[in-house]
């Protein structure tokens, strides 16, 4: 590699390089959770007390709700996961110089982008529209809001994630290192291979999706209209077609990622490896089609299809439970070392535990009939999904930041944040699964019939403020580490991993100009062997 | 970009057409869109649109270019083995819209419902007939390129072009009777789920046509890359394929 590398401005917006494009997802998905962060600040400030505390507009409330939900998960966590942490890491891991389609890999960052960019339209047009992330008709066909921004952030967003997907699915057959089988993967591979695939399948159907809403609504078209023939619950069906799966799209990468940190910092292999990809991975792609049934338990479906659903639904536990074994077993008589990104990873595994754990009820269609549409029910789904992905993404990151910026955080400041943001989770999301239980419906913007629950509804907003507190830390600790920080070693944390072996930040090519051909006695976990280079 | 490339070979690789592309698509439809049917403001919607063609055009006639020149020299060859996992995509959205007609259809008291016009039978096999002999022409011309001979494909490939052309010249002359017959998107469920089905498959072949102008007109300058035809074709077979499952559950189900 040359001595200086030319790197300006026209090297980043115009970069086809994986890494770049990598960060500069990261820096879009994080601008887009903090935005989405301050609106649930302020739906959480407007629960403070009963009545209108902060809006007396019910509809200002609903465009909270709705750039909260689907900036939340649309632009921050999937970007965050399928776009910063696989392009990074995907070809460093499996020793490819970039991806597959370079180009097409900057034309889905910038689409992605162009995503963001309609989500903040949001805050600028007269009419922002308030269908929550999910758009269901009728109202999303009815509302005065404007619709035709939520179904174009979707597309768009969606289109840019396919783009990325074929892109690294293929850069994972194709572009493989010499000597790198199936067998040498890690696990982060693994799971990001499986979210592509489930990407590939499920995202077109959401965006036929909210295309018919689109034409419902503006060219009169009558998918959704009961008096024409249409049927309401054919898009009820169609979007969590897509957005059941599109769990996994988040939960896979990001347990992936707590893999790969968990096993870096306890030196130990992976626990039943082999397991936890067929039978962990591998099943959960398999079913992950069979279950969209469980979020319409109250839409008056059949009951035989519930049944079938709720069958499917609770074998979901079997696969994760695989994958938790594997991470728990990953534990066991490793050299445990409470570095930042593995509170994280720890953190991970107890708050995914108690999503997942109070999932099992939900599945069942008879107890979900009880506590459906309640605060419950967003307890469970920000444990499990919310918190514990971002948990996984705030982990990663710190985890990569010495690799992507050539310079490390400081260990006070990633663990203050830490801590807080533990703490202000239980907070808020523990209180929440009592409230719900005692039957606080979502998405109200006030609970006059339940004055009883105002102080708990005190408490998780103190809550989201601690969880605030939290996320400025964090982000603290980035910029504090990238101007103050000092220089990183190559492999700081001492993995095995093939990111690690290359100079950081890894230069153009990711190697140095090294062909990298893996040894047969050489995998990416293999701690029981002398550390080198390849 | 091709000094660019050559002489900082270990620089960081850059490319400037991604980013208008991007740009260029926002401009293309989604702001337009909104202005015209949200805002009702024709006038922000031809200005936006004035600024995403041109900007879809310009970008995609530099990535070509530049993917000819195949700076990178190693991603032209996936491009055909990647092509599946996009058509694996694609076919879900028609998927996805088979599924919405056959749930409105099955659960149609009357089918077709009330107010819906005749259907005609010969322009659907005519168009069948067109669409399937284009299939046919573009697999001479990969032949005839394989056998090194390219006039032969450059002609085959214009047939094929030529064909896809008839056929979306006969789309809308199926539409423009239609509507001249009061027969919309709105007026009944028979309506939306035709011209939604039939309007996303002419937007397939509009695709693959625009696919193929992009492999012809570097093709006449000598230009020709041969994964891309072969990805191109895939493509074009897999708009074929769907075309009968359009044809037989929209025109004669």
């Amino acid at each position: 590699m040359s001595a200086h590398v030319k790197s300006g401005f026209k090297e980043w917006i115009f970069t086809t390089d994986h890494k770049r494009i990598g960060i500069l997802y990261l820096v879009g998905s994080i601008t887009a959770f903090c935005l989405s962060g301050i609106m649930a600040v302020l739906i959480r400030l407007e629960l403070w007390s009963l009545g209108p505390t902060i809006t007396d507009d019910p509809t200002t409330y609903n465009v909270w709700l709705y750039m909260h939900g689907a900036v939340m998960i649309l632009g921050f966590q999937i970007p965050a996961l399928t776009g910063w942490f696989a392009n990074y890491l995907a070809p460093l891991q499996i020793g490819a110089k970039d991806v597959a389609f370079p180009r097409l890999n900057a034309f889905s960052l910038w689409l992605f982008w162009a995503g963001v960019v309609l989500a903040l339209l949001t805050f600028v047009v007269p009419d922002p529209p308030d269908v929550m992330w999910t758009g269901y008709p009728p109202y999303s066909v009815v509302t005065s809001g404007n619709t035709a921004l939520y179904s174009f952030t979707v597309l768009v967003m969606g289109f840019s994630s396919i783009a990325g997907g074929i892109n690294l699915i293929a850069t994972i057959i194709f572009m493989r290192a010499p000597g790198m089988a199936w067998g040498k993967l890690n696990m982060f591979i693994w799971t990001v291979l499986a979210a592509f695939t489930i990407q590939l399948i499920f995202v077109p159907v959401l965006g036929s999706a909210v295309t018919m809403v689109l034409f419902d609504k503006y060219l009169g078209a009558t998918f959704f209209n009961p008096g024409m023939g249409g049927d309401v619950l054919i898009y009820q069906n169609l979007f969590w077609f897509y957005s059941h799966p599109a769990v996994y799209v988040i939960l896979l990468p990001g347990i992936g990622m707590i893999f790969e940190i968990v096993a870096t910092f306890s030196r130990n292999r992976i626990f039943n490896f082999k397991v936890a990809v067929y039978g962990g991975v591998g099943v959960l792609v398999l079913i992950t089609g069979e279950v969209w049934v469980h979020h319409l338990y109250t839409s008056g479906l059949a009951d035989w299809l519930r049944v079938f659903q709720m069958v499917t639904t609770l074998m979901i536990s079997v696969p994760v439970g695989i994958l938790m074994i594997s991470l728990v077993g990953t534990l066991r008589g490793g050299a445990i070392d409470y570095k930042t990104p593995m509170l994280y990873g720890v953190g991970f595994i107890f708050v995914f535990l108690v999503g997942g754990l109070t999932g099992i009820p939900l599945a069942m269609a008879s107890l979900d009939l009880a506590v459906h549409d309640t605060h419950f029910v967003v307890a469970h789904f920000h444990f499990v999904m919310a918190v514990s992905m971002t948990f996984a993404i705030m982990g990663g990151t710190y985890y990569l930041f010495p690799k992507m910026s050539g310079r490390m955080y400081s260990e006070t400041l990633g663990r203050t944040g830490f801590w807080l943001f533990l703490i202000g989770v239980f907070v808020t999301f523990g209180t929440m699964f009592f409230v719900g239980l005692d039957g606080m419906p979502r998405r109200y913007y006030d609970y006059q019939m339940f004055p009883q629950l105002e102080n708990l509804h005190k408490v998780q907003t103190i809550g989201t403020m601690i969880i605030g507190l939290a996320v400025i830390t964090i982000l603290i600790s980035w910029i504090h580490g990238l101007v103050a920080g000092e220089k990183a070693p190559s492999n700081p944390w001492g993995s095995r991993s093939l990111e690690w072996d290359t100079t950081s930040p890894p230069g153009p090519g990711n190697f140095g100009g090294r062909s990298i051909v893996v040894p047969d006695d050489w995998d990416p976990y293999c701690y029981d062997k002398p550390g080198r280079t390849l | 970009m091709t000094e660019h490339s050559s002489e900082h070979t270990h620089g960081w690789e850059t490319s400037p057409w991604p980013l208008p592309l991007a740009a260029g698509i926002l401009f293309l439809l989604p702001l337009p869109f909104s202005f015209h049917f949200v805002y009702k403001n024709s006038l922000m919607a031809m200005l936006s649109l004035g600024l995403g063609v041109p900007m879809v055009i310009i970008s995609v006639a530099g990535w070509t270019r530049e993917s000819l020149e195949d700076k990178y020299g190693w991603a032209s060859g996936y491009i055909v083995g990647a092509m599946p996992f996009f058509i694996i995509a694609e076919a879900f959205i028609f998927i996805a819209f088979l599924a919405a007609y056959w749930v409105i259809k099955l659960s149609a008291g009357v089918w077709p419902p009330p107010g819906t016009p005749e259907f005609p039978v010969l322009i659907p096999i005519i168009m069948t007939i067109i669409l399937v002999s284009s299939s046919i022409t573009i697999h001479i011309g990969e032949g005839k390129l394989e056998e090194g001979d390219k006039e032969g494909f450059i002609k085959w490939l214009g047939l094929t072009i030529l064909l896809g052309t008839v056929f979306l010249c006969f789309t809308a002359f199926e539409w423009s009777h239609f509507i001249h017959e009061g027969f919309l998107i709105g007026t009944n469920a028979k309506g939306t789920v035709f011209y939604s089905i039939t309007g996303f498959h002419a937007s397939h072949v509009f695709v693959g046509l625009a696919i193929f102008l992009c492999i012809l007109l570097p093709a006449i300058a000598g230009k020709v890359s041969k994964p891309f035809v072969q990805a191109g074709s895939i493509y074009w077979h897999f708009v074929d394929i769907v075309w009968f499952f359009v044809v037989s559950q929209v025109y004669f189900w």
